[in-house]
């Protein structure tokens, strides 16, 4: 144990001393979310604002006067009056409007005799912003045109609605949020634990050999399960600690950053609570020690750092396809998924967050993970002492 | 002490393309046996590829040997490599340093593996330090030396333990004159408090310095194994280097 720990203090300095290392797994990752949540919103902010400031060219045919005063209301909308006969896909794909709305010629006869009349508009249907504006001018003028006739007919109006829907919320607000929301959050912190474990495994076998210490390491008077153990709890600490820094970041993005909804703000720090950090935890720490021992054994054969990275860059597959398996609707958490690794992290977390997780479901991949992580380091001890791979 | 019975290394490769796969086996060392006693300097020598590493490796408990066995300093080296490495001080070409660490942690680092005590484990250091030379560059990080500096900090690694085995594999190779003879005389004061030393180089005036017995190793099996004063006096050619490089050819 003494030796181990001497093996482990040894690795982490080396390691922190490399400025890589830092970047990579202690200012990234505390970084990520914070820029990720204040970035979003500001872009998002960003977006919308300039939206609502862009001019939209309408080309009109057969409007109607109070429609052209409506339009014209708002002093962003430049409004093109057309005789019908022009080609719009033309005018649209040509730039010169960005949507035509054309009214039948005979649209005051079909009002007056209250009729329901068409109105065709020409758009290009990937312009959302354009498209937006022209859908809400319409709906504001069809309700106009509604409240004129049920005037104009003398019906009150509680008789034009017949049902009122009022939606009564069961669920907890925590709970929506988190099976919503809980599962991009392993998506980033099991996404930084690759890459934090990914660099730590390649440097601590790879860049020994390439730096010509491993056979001094294996010199010293103390076991290869020692040295390995040592070289895979350094590579899942440093796995670790960025996944612990973006949940640092999570809940420092929380507190700091103005403009975060308060339902969802108030609903994720119920999440983030320190019951539901530390099942998030105690999770990740077998799997660190499962992708530690998953790399070793795949880069001990390596003898550049290139070399390494192909090897165990593939892996990467296998762990966002869960992951991505685990956002989708309809996989959910049970027997079944719950000894799938990355996969039940993905949607156990979910559950955690949610408040919903079930104990013995939660222990069951607890030891699954342990057993994962058990057999993980078994393989690389076999790698790690086959000498044709450690001494190549 | 070291006694080498038969020691014999194979290594098993594995060649072809696709599905037709062939495993063939190598004997990087085979059945090589010597002795190398307290208080002399053995020379291992031998070209590029003959086996040299490989030995000195399987002395170390680096690697485990295919088949035979080796005593060092009365452990067999079957029973348990820690128990050899913690006898042996090992230098080759390929035991480089940790060059994120300065050359006080790095002897720490060595130190504490070894479990040397505190009182005698900082004499000893200081004693290295300011026999190599070390004390102007201890606080500077390995990476950041150049080679004569960073050898000094390997020979003191090597020797902070005071092991009863040393075994230096070309331990002056890239070394300045003034560097390799401070190195050369802390392997002299080696001999002189009667360890075993197994010297490898390919530079002969320091193998004429120092041998008292010499091996020659070719293509895994040992070709020469006498004193060196027998090994002069069965000399044909008019230098060591020549003698040298006929005998391998012979073989």
């Amino acid at each position: 144990m003494r030796d181990l720990f001497i093996i482990v203090k040894k690795e982490l300095t080396e390691l922190l001393r490399d400025k890589k290392t830092i970047i990579n797994s202690i200012v990234l990752p505390t970084l990520l979310i914070p820029v990720l949540m204040f970035g979003g919103i500001k872009v998002s902010q960003m977006i919308q604002e300039s939206n609502q400031q862009k001019k939209v060219q309408l080309g009109l045919v057969n409007a109607p006067q109070d429609f052209v005063a409506l339009a014209k209301k708002d002093t962003l909308n430049q409004i093109t009056t057309y005789t019908g006969s022009e080609d719009f896909k033309a005018l649209i794909d040509d730039e010169a409007i960005q949507s035509a709305l054309v009214f039948p010629a005979d649209w005051q006869t079909q009002m007056d005799s209250l009729s329901t009349a068409s109105v065709s508009v020409y758009r290009n249907g990937t312009k959302d912003n354009v498209n937006g504006r022209v859908s809400k001018l319409l709906e504001t003028y069809s309700a106009q045109l509604k409240k004129k006739r049920i005037a104009l007919l003398n019906i009150p109006t509680e008789k034009m609605n017949p049902m009122v829907q009022n939606y009564v919320e069961v669920g907890e607000q925590k709970e929506l949020i988190g099976k919503r929301v809980g599962g991009f959050i392993p998506y980033i912190f099991i996404l930084t634990m690759w890459g934090g474990c990914l660099l730590a495994a390649i440097d601590l076998v790879t860049g020994e050999k390439e730096r010509k210490t491993i056979e001094t390491t294996l010199s010293l008077p103390i076991s290869k399960f020692s040295v390995l153990i040592g070289k895979a709890i350094v590579a899942s600490l440093l796995g670790f600690i960025p996944a612990l820094l973006n949940l640092t970041g999570l809940i420092i993005g929380l507190n700091f950053i103005d403009d975060i909804p308060d339902t969802f703000k108030l609903a994720l720090t119920e999440m983030l609570s320190p019951q539901s950090i530390t099942m998030i935890l105690l999770l990740l720490i077998p799997f660190s020690l499962f992708l530690a021992g998953l790399i070793i054994a795949l880069v001990a054969g390596a003898t550049t750092f290139k070399e390494a990275q192909s090897k165990a860059s593939p892996i990467i597959i296998l762990i966002i396809i869960p992951l991505v398996m685990a956002l989708m609707p309809g996989i959910e958490f049970t027997w079944a998924t719950v000894f799938i690794p990355v996969l039940n992290i993905g949607l156990g977390v979910k559950e955690i967050m949610a408040g919903t997780i079930n104990i013995g479901m939660y222990t069951a991949m607890l030891l699954s993970l342990v057993i994962f992580a058990v057999t993980a380091i078994y393989f690389s001890y076999k790698k790690f002492s086959d000498e044709n791979a450690i001494l190549s | 002490m070291i006694q080498l019975n038969n020691l014999t290394k194979s290594f098993t490769s594995k060649t072809g393309k696709g599905f037709k796969k062939e495993t063939v086996t190598v004997n990087a060392v085979n059945k090589v046996s010597f002795e190398c006693k307290p208080g002399r300097i053995f020379s291992l020598l031998g070209p590029n590829g003959a086996g040299k590493t490989t030995t000195l490796r399987m002395i170390a408990g680096i690697i485990n040997p295919t088949s035979g066995n080796a005593i060092v300093d009365d452990v067999d080296i079957s029973k348990g490599n820690e128990e050899v490495k913690k006898r042996i001080g090992f230098l080759t070409g390929s035991t480089g340093l940790y060059e994120r660490l300065n050359p006080d942690e790095t002897l720490d680092f060595f130190g504490k593996l070894y479990r040397l005590p505190e009182p005698s484990y900082s004499e000893r250091k200081e004693y290295l330090f300011e026999k190599l030379g070390i004390n102007e560059f201890r606080k500077k990080k390995l990476g950041q030396m150049s080679t004569g500096m960073k050898q000094k900090v390997s020979i003191a690694r090597t020797l902070i333990h005071d092991p009863e085995v040393l075994i230096f594999d070309e331990p002056t190779s890239g070394l300045d004159v003034i560097t390799a003879d401070s190195i050369i005389d802390l392997i002299r004061e080696s001999k002189e408090n009667n360890k075993t030393v197994i010297f490898s180089s390919h530079i002969m005036s320091e193998v004429d310095l120092l041998c008292d017995d010499l091996a020659i190793i070719s293509k895994g099996s040992i070709i020469y194994n006498d004193s060196f004063d027998n090994f002069k006096k069965d000399m044909k050619a008019d230098n060591l280097t020549q003698e040298f490089i006929n005998r391998v050819k012979e073989a």
